[in-house]
Order: C-alpha cells, then structure tokens, then sequence
C-alpha cells in the first residue's frame, strides 16, 4: 500500500478591488440594468473601505495568517467596525495586494494584448510592483509601457472594450478578442484575467511559504468556478497551466476541476491520489476568484449602515507531495462522498460528508479534531439573512452526532466551539469551502493541538440549470504516521533518511540564480537542498528549522549569539587535503585568548561531525597562540583528548605557520574569527581572482555551547560549487547527530577542567594584552530593561567593546543585546531606539 | 426569496389558482423563513422579483412546523429532517411564520 500524500505548504491571498465592485460586481451591474438611479448605487460609493481598512480588518488578517482562528473569536462580533493593531499587508500565509498593483499584476498576465493601462498609471504601479518580494524580471518585464487617455476613451466608447478604473478614474480597459463571439467578449475576458492574475498571486505565495522550488511542481490543478474557451468550447479550460506559466513552474502541466463550491475539495483528494499512486510527486491545488461576486450582499450591507464587506477577491494554494514522516497526511482511506442517490436533505448530506466516511474508519465524530466546511465570513452573511454559515455546519454535525448517540443533546454548545471555528473566508463560493483551513490546520497537526481535521466541500449544482442535485466531498487531514519504522514524528526532527537542507541565499552578488545552481549540483551529488526565496527567507527559514522541514540551513549572513561562531572547510593547495578553519565567523568569546581554546573545540566537533574520528589539531601563529597552546596543554592534561598536530617545520611543535595552512599539517587549525576570515577567503577563491569562490564548503556551521539550530554560512561571492558543498558539510553533520557529538566534547572538555583553565586564561591575558577591553563590566553590571524585540543592527563595534556596548545602552535604559553580523560584531536594539542608541554609543566611543 | 423562485411560485398560481396551492419553506431561521412567507403572500418586500407588489395571498409553511410535520410519515420525517429540527430554532420560525399568515394570507 502506498503511503498517503501530505500538505506541504499553503498561500493565501486577498485582492482590495472597491472599483470592481461597483463597475463588474453582478449586484451592481444587474442594479444598472434594472434600475440606473437607485438609491442603492448611489449610496455605494460612500460604503467602500479603504485598502486600510481592508487590510485591518480581522477576518481578513486571519486569511493571509496574521491572525490565527482563535483569535478572531476574541473578538467581539461584528467585526465589520474593529482593527486589528499593527495589521500588516503580508502574513505567514500570503498577502492583501491593493487595487492599483492588481491591475498591473493582470496586464502582466495577459499573453495576448488584450490589456491596456494608461502610461502614468503603469509608470507608478510599475515602480510599486518592483518592489514586491515576489514578482521577479520574468513577469515585471511582462508590463508594457501604457497608453493615453483618449486611447482608452475610444475603445471604451466605440470599440467594447470594458474600463478599469482606479479610486474612480478611468485608467485602462480590456479589449474584446473577438467582434461576435460572447466567450470572448470583453466582458468575459476581464472576469477571467482578473481570475488568472489573482490565481498566479496564490501560486507565487504558495511556492513561497512551501519552501519549493518552482521547478519541483508537476502538476497543478486549477479548481475555481469560471471557464475560458471559445463559442466553440465554452469551457475548453485550463485556466491552470496558463496561470502556472506566468507563475514559472517550467516542468508542469495541469488542468481545472469545476464543480462549484466543492471543486477545491474535489481536486484535494485528486492531488492527494496523483500522489499517493506515484504519478506525480508535487501537485498544486489553488484558485484565484473573480469580480462577479464582488459586493454580491452589498444592499444588505448599505440597507444596515455597514461597509461593503465583500470588496476583496480571494485566492489560495496548496502544495500536496511525497509524505516526508512529518507533515501532516491527507488521507484518502477516509474520504465522503454525496453520490446522486444520496438525497438533498441536510441529514442525508453531511451523513454522507461526515458520519458515513468516519464510521467506515472505525471513527466517532468527536475523534476529528476541527472541522472546516463552508467558512463564510458572518460578519457578511448574517446581515444578509443567511446567518452564520460555519455555525450551521457544525450544529448540523453536532446534530448528527446526537442522532447517533456520540454526544448528548446538551452539549451541541460545546461540540461547536471545541470542534468549530468561527468563519474568516470571503464569500467566493470555492474560497470558502473547507480549504481556508488547510494552512491552519497543517500547523495545528503539527503541533499537536489536533490530531485529525476533515475538509468538506460542498457544492449548490442547480445554479448551473443541469442537475437540482447537490453535491459535496470530504476528506481527512491527519498527524503523520512517522517513518515506516515506526518512528515518531519527534525522532525524524533528527536526522530523516537524507536530511533537507535549506538554501536562504538573498543577496547573493552571483545573482539569485547561484542558489539554485548549487541546489542542483548538491542534488547530483546525491544530497536533497530546497532554496528558500523572498525578503523574509530568513524568518522562513526559522520557521522550517523550527518544524523541522529541513534539517539544516545554508545563508550568506546570521546573527549568532557571542560565544557561537563558525568551523570553515577549505581544500587545501598543496596536499589537496580538508582543512577546518576554526573559526571564520562569529566570536565565540568576547576575550582572544579563551575564544581560541573555544575555537579549538569547536573544530574538533567539526571535525568529527563530518566523519574525521580523531582529528588533529594545530594552532596558527598569530596573536595568543602561545597562550592557546599552554591552555589546550592543560586541557590534554586534564584528560580531554586532544589530538595536536606537528609543524612541518624542522623545529616542529603545534604552532603552525603558513607553509602548515599550505600543507594541512593539521586537520584543524586555530585562529580567530577575523584571520579565519581571511583565510577563509584566499583558500575559496585563489584561483578566480577573489570576486567569485569555488572551492571548499564554505565558512562552515555556527557551533557553541548549547546551540541546536545548523544554519552554515557561506559569502555573498560563494559559488554554486561552494554552496553545494555547504550542502554536503550539513548533510554529514547531520547524518553523524553534530548535536550529540557537541554536547559529548563539551561534557568531556570540562570533566577535564575547562572552566578553570578558561578563568586562569582571562586573568592572564589582561596583564599580557594590557590595554584591551577586559570584564570590568561583570563586576558592576547595570540592571537589565525590559526586554524587546531588537531587530536594528548597530556595526562599527570592536568586538571585544561589544558588551560594554551594550552594558552602556542598559544604564541609559535601552534594552539591548549583542551578536555576530555579518561583517562584524554587532549591538541589536529596537528600531525605535536606534537613533538614540547611535547617539549614546558615539558620545561613549564605542563608534563615531 | 430568489428571483427565479418568485417567478415560478407566480407561474404555479396562475397556472393552478392561488387557492389549490401550499409554499413549503425550508429557510434555516424565523427572519429569513418570514421574508419569504411575506413574499408569496404581500409580495416581494425588496421590490426586486416578479412578485414586487403582488399579494398572492398563499398558504405557506415552514417544513418544521407541527401542522406539515403532522402530515408526513413518522419514519420519512425522521430521516429527512429531524435533524434539522434540532438544529434550528423553531420556535421562533413558528412565530414568524404565524404572524406572516395572520396577516397575510387569504386561503
């Protein structure tokens, strides 16, 4: 039996079009027809929100992951009048794109001249859509130069064309692609390349948020409600492969699913058999939405005195792969189904959704944990007449339950709040249906709140006038099995079968494209990396560490805290043998001498995290290297079984010179941090000339006591022959548990006296550096202000002031924090303190 | 009440007489279930459908209700809706739907 597909990632986006709602939402057009003077349209104008207020408004921070279900419900209902604070245009999930960028996004998507934007207005959304993390040279080339105004008049005027507008203006239109043909009208045209644009958008966020590679993606299937075709194929479709073109999935095709609200749980379980079977490996499920529904309750909402809540189109994505033994399963074993003789009444349709499914898997309703059907926003419903949707679904279930004898009548209460969930989705028939939990619901999984979730997708086909049958289906989402071993979920945090390496390579100075060169080379060689994009890679990058989807990472720049710094790998010249430089960046100590002896330890379980059992060790001879020596003497002594190299000079010993760095004498060669550097660089790019590095592993893993994240450092001129072989030191340090190995050198190094010896070092070193900066500040430290968020970076700062630098900030109140940038120590504060902080440490010296 | 079934409801009446003909509503609450009872007897009160202004006058129920659950088979009303009977708030539909009738209806 093959094992089942799992979500391996999600994007959620959310479209601000208040123009569309009033010249292409059926509400309003119909309202046109029937009657042009009523005193609905000519109220609406004063009822739309602005993009703010759209992008404050809780159920729409819930959508794009700002806000998590839970917190919704502390929100006092309705919600139409309450902000979220601090609310943000991107989330976890996706985002909330303004009107202006949109019309861009769409004439980017149009391939066959049908789109057309007047030139000031192209020239400033060009410039704002630049700037969007997502949307590279592939598809901002794609944006033309605009037209004039009177250009527009006309083809709006006399040639029937549809406008576009903007905050009330005229600013383009869509031309029709055909004089008599109504599929191609222009009417039909603007619907389904507003579709197509906001689909690419869920696309490009879900690529994000996986962590993938586009070039992964097999198989997308597009599951919305509009049809693309001719008079002659009204509905020929596929929508999905011309959205996954724009999106740049090169290596895949696809197809639609339609069945009305319930397509996407439709092509769920679809994606999930294409998988489970080993057809395809990565199959993408999304939609985008349309105008159409845009205001759709809209008198309603004007009758009450409300905004226009329906003024977003929604979109979303879902990435469903190879089960990995960690991300949570769909499993196709327990999946519903309406069939045509099931019957229309609500008992017969959620028996055949929820109970059916669950008994035949030996399941009680009370074993799924949440779950998501219809996921309608209330706060546009309910003013509607229509009520709260979700809270319908689940007294119905609850109902059920009851009928079966699985809860008591008098806790239909309690089954809705601990089961259900109140409703953050837009109105647009699919958007809502069951899927805007899916990128909650994986999180829930994973962390254990939940066990199991099930999706159902329920469908009202009499709108298409074929059938007065309803239709729906459901599935179950549920934590992974683990390994085939039985291993837990736990144990694969740990090193899985061939550890997933994350490449967060922004910045290169080799281009973007560097990154997935070196993904390649590494995966040639047998090793699985996975590059992450976007502005935010790093927070991303935690992210994946923290769940556990990959197992290391590779980047160009990390803050490590002091007393981590980083083991380089080199090639050597003259031997053609491995060398660990330890260290090349971060500082591992505040004080030279005892950051050496740390240094040395670090190499060691470098070293023998790459597989090197007993490596030898040399020192370089540079400042303190004499005091390094005597230290790591004592420590040997003390019993830590230190393995010290010999010079190949004739008057040998284990200060190493240069013609030793040439040879490898040593496995491990000790330094610090700034000579590591350096050396760093002439072993990587000797040969090129210094501006591009080919050779060796790179500047190697942050390695400190106490430290359990992999993140690897490699430089912005690192090649994609070094990053691979980044890829390759971390999956060795995985495959051989480096976090083990750490905790047992750490262990043996201070049975043998450590502690003491790094004391006697400290006292020492003062009289020999006298001059330096040494611990004075521990004898008089300043009371600690409150803690922060500190995401400001102040450089400039010797590395041995930093923590004086940080001590003065804390007199004057500042909370602030130090750690290792990537040209340098630096002092962290909030960004509100930053001017001050600056100001502080230049009146004090620290930098000018 | 949608414009599609406002129009049929009208056809029916014209087609069978207003007399010979029950709505049955199957609305999920007491406000939505009484604006369509309001619909098919004082006319469309959103002056939007074909029944805008017309007073048909009809009988109309809510399927919970104790007279037309009265009428059906035990065993049928128990597979098709006692369910949502116990999910709905039918007392207050009950109210609703009375007041409607009082007012309105003519057969």
């Amino acid at each position: 039996m093959n094992r089942n597909a799992v979500i391996k990632g999600t994007g959620y986006v959310l479209v601000h079009g208040p123009d569309f709602v009033i010249h292409n939402g059926t509400t309003q057009t119909t309202e046109r027809v029937v009657n042009p003077s009523s005193e609905y349209l000519t109220a609406l104008p004063g009822h739309l929100r602005s993009y703010d207020k759209a992008v404050n408004y809780p159920p729409n921070q819930v959508y794009i992951g700002n806000l998590i279900p839970e917190d919704l419900a502390a929100y006092e209902f309705p919600w139409y009048d309450k902000e979220v604070p601090g609310a943000e245009r991107y989330g976890r999930f996706g985002e909330i794109m303004p009107q202006d960028e949109f019309l861009g996004l769409v004439q980017a998507c149009d391939v066959f001249d049908l789109v057309f934007l007047e030139k000031d207005f192209t020239a400033g959304v060009k410039e704002k859509l630049s700037a969007h993390p997502l949307l590279d040279d592939s598809i901002l080339s794609r944006l033309k130069d605009g037209v004039s105004y009177e250009d527009i008049k006309s083809y709006v005027e006399e040639k029937h064309a549809e406008p576009l507008y903007n905050q009330g203006q005229l600013v383009g239109y869509v031309k029709q692609a055909h004089d008599i043909d109504a599929s191609l009208s222009a009417h039909v045209l603007l619907e389904n390349l507003v579709y197509k644009a906001s689909g690419v958008l869920a696309l490009l966020h879900l690529i994000k948020s996986s962590g993938s590679a586009k070039e992964d993606i097999d198989y997308v299937i597009d599951c919305s409600e509009e049809a693309c075709g001719d008079m002659n194929q009204r509905g020929g479709g596929n929508f999905a492969k011309a959205e996954a073109e724009i999106a740049g999935l090169v290596n895949a095709t696809g197809s639609d699913t339609r069945g009305f609200c319930a397509a996407p749980a439709h092509a769920l379980i679809q994606a999930a058999a294409l998988v489970k079977s080993g057809t395809y490996k990565n199959v993408v499920v999304f939609a985008g939405g349309t105008t159409a529904k845009l205001g759709m309750n809209g008198k309603d909402h004007v009758k009450k005195g409300l905004p226009i809540l329906e003024d977003v189109i929604g979109g979303f994505g879902a990435l469903i792969g190879e089960n990995d033994g960690v991300s949570p399963e769909v499993n196709t074993d327990i999946a519903g189904r309406h069939k045509v003789g099931t019957g229309s009444s609500p008992q017969a349709v959620i028996s055949s959704l929820v109970t059916e499914p669950l008994e035949k898997a030996g399941l009680k309703i009370t074993d799924i944990g949440k779950y998501a059907a219809e996921m309608q926003n209330p706060d546009v419903t309910k003013p509607a007449g229509a009520g709260d949707v979700p809270e319908a679904n689940y007294k119905m279930i609850a109902a059920l339950g009851v009928k079966q004898g699985a809860i008591e009548r008098s806790a239909i209460g309690d089954f809705v709040r601990d089961h259900g969930m109140p409703g953050w989705a837009p109105t647009q028939g699919h958007i809502p249906s069951g899927v805007p939990y899916l990128g909650f619901a994986a999180e829930d999984i994973i962390s254990g709140k939940i066990e199991r979730a099930m999706i159902i997708g329920k469908g009202s086909l009499f709108l298409g006038r074929m059938t007065n049958l309803f239709d729906g289906v459901s599935v179950v989402l549920q934590k992974n099995s683990g390994r085939r071993d039985g291993a837990s979920v736990a144990d694969l945090k740990e090193p899985a079968v061939r550890p997933v390496i994350g490449i967060a390579a922004e910045g290169s100075e080799l281009g973007r494209e560097v990154a997935y060169e070196g993904a390649a080379l590494a995966e040639r060689k047998g090793f699985k990396a996975i590059v992450i994009e976007g502005e935010d890679a790093h927070r991303k990058m935690e992210g994946m560490l923290g769940s556990g989807e990959i197992q290391a990472a590779v980047t160009m720049h990390y803050p490590f805290p002091i007393g981590v710094s980083t083991v380089g790998r080199v090639m050597t010249p003259a031997r053609g043998k491995e060398l660990y430089l330890a260290t090349t960046t971060g500082a591992s100590s505040a004080n030279r001498v005892e950051g050496m002896v740390r240094n040395a330890i670090y190499g060691i379980i470098a070293a023998k995290a790459s597989g090197v059992s007993k490596p030898t060790v040399g020192i370089a001879n540079i400042d303190g290297a004499r005091q390094t020596e005597k230290a790591l003497l004592a420590l040997k002594e003390g019993g830590y079984d230190i393995n010290f190299a010999l010079s190949q000079r004739a008057d040998g010993g284990i200060v190493m010179r240069g013609n030793d760095l040439l040879t490898a004498s040593a496995d491990i060669m000790v330094m610090d941090p700034l000579t590591g550097n350096l050396m760093m660089k002439l072993f990587s790019a000797y040969t090129t000339g210094g501006s591009y590095e080919s050779t060796g592993y790179g500047y190697g893993p942050g390695i400190g006591e106490g430290y359990d994240k992999l993140v690897l450092i490699v430089s912005r001129a690192s090649g994609a022959s070094v990053i691979a072989g980044a890829v390759e030191y971390a999956d060795q340090l995985v495959k051989n548990h480096w976090k083990r190995i750490a905790k047992e050198e750490f262990e043996k190094a201070y049975k043998a006296g450590l502690k003491e010896i790094l004391a006697s070092v400290k006292t020492r070193t003062k009289d020999i550096d006298a001059g330096l900066p040494g611990d004075e500040v521990s004898s008089e430290a300043p009371e600690v202000p409150c803690k922060e968020i500190v995401t400001s970076e102040i450089h400039g700062i010797e590395v041995m002031d930093i923590e004086d630098a940080a001590a003065c900030l804390w007199k004057q109140g500042i909370y602030a924090e130090t750690g290792m940038g990537c040209t340098g120590p630096v002092v962290l504060v909030n960004e509100v303190n930053e001017a001050k902080s600056r100001e502080i440490l230049v009146k004090a010296g620290f930098i000018k | 009440m949608d414009l599609e079934n406002q129009k049929r409801v009208k056809e029916y009446a014209e087609q069978y007489g207003s007399e010979n003909l029950v709505v049955l509503l199957g609305a999920s609450e007491g406000e939505a279930a009484g604006l369509a009872a309001e619909t098919v007897t004082a006319g469309d009160p959103t002056y939007a459908g074909p029944l805008a202004g017309v007073s048909l006058g009809l009988k109309v129920y809510h399927i919970c209700e104790p007279e037309i659950k009265a009428e059906i088979d035990e065993a049928v009303y128990e597979e098709q809706v006692s369910m949502m009977e116990m999910v709905l708030d039918v007392e207050d539909i009950i109210k609703e739907m009375s007041a409607i009738r009082e007012q309105y209806t003519k057969y």
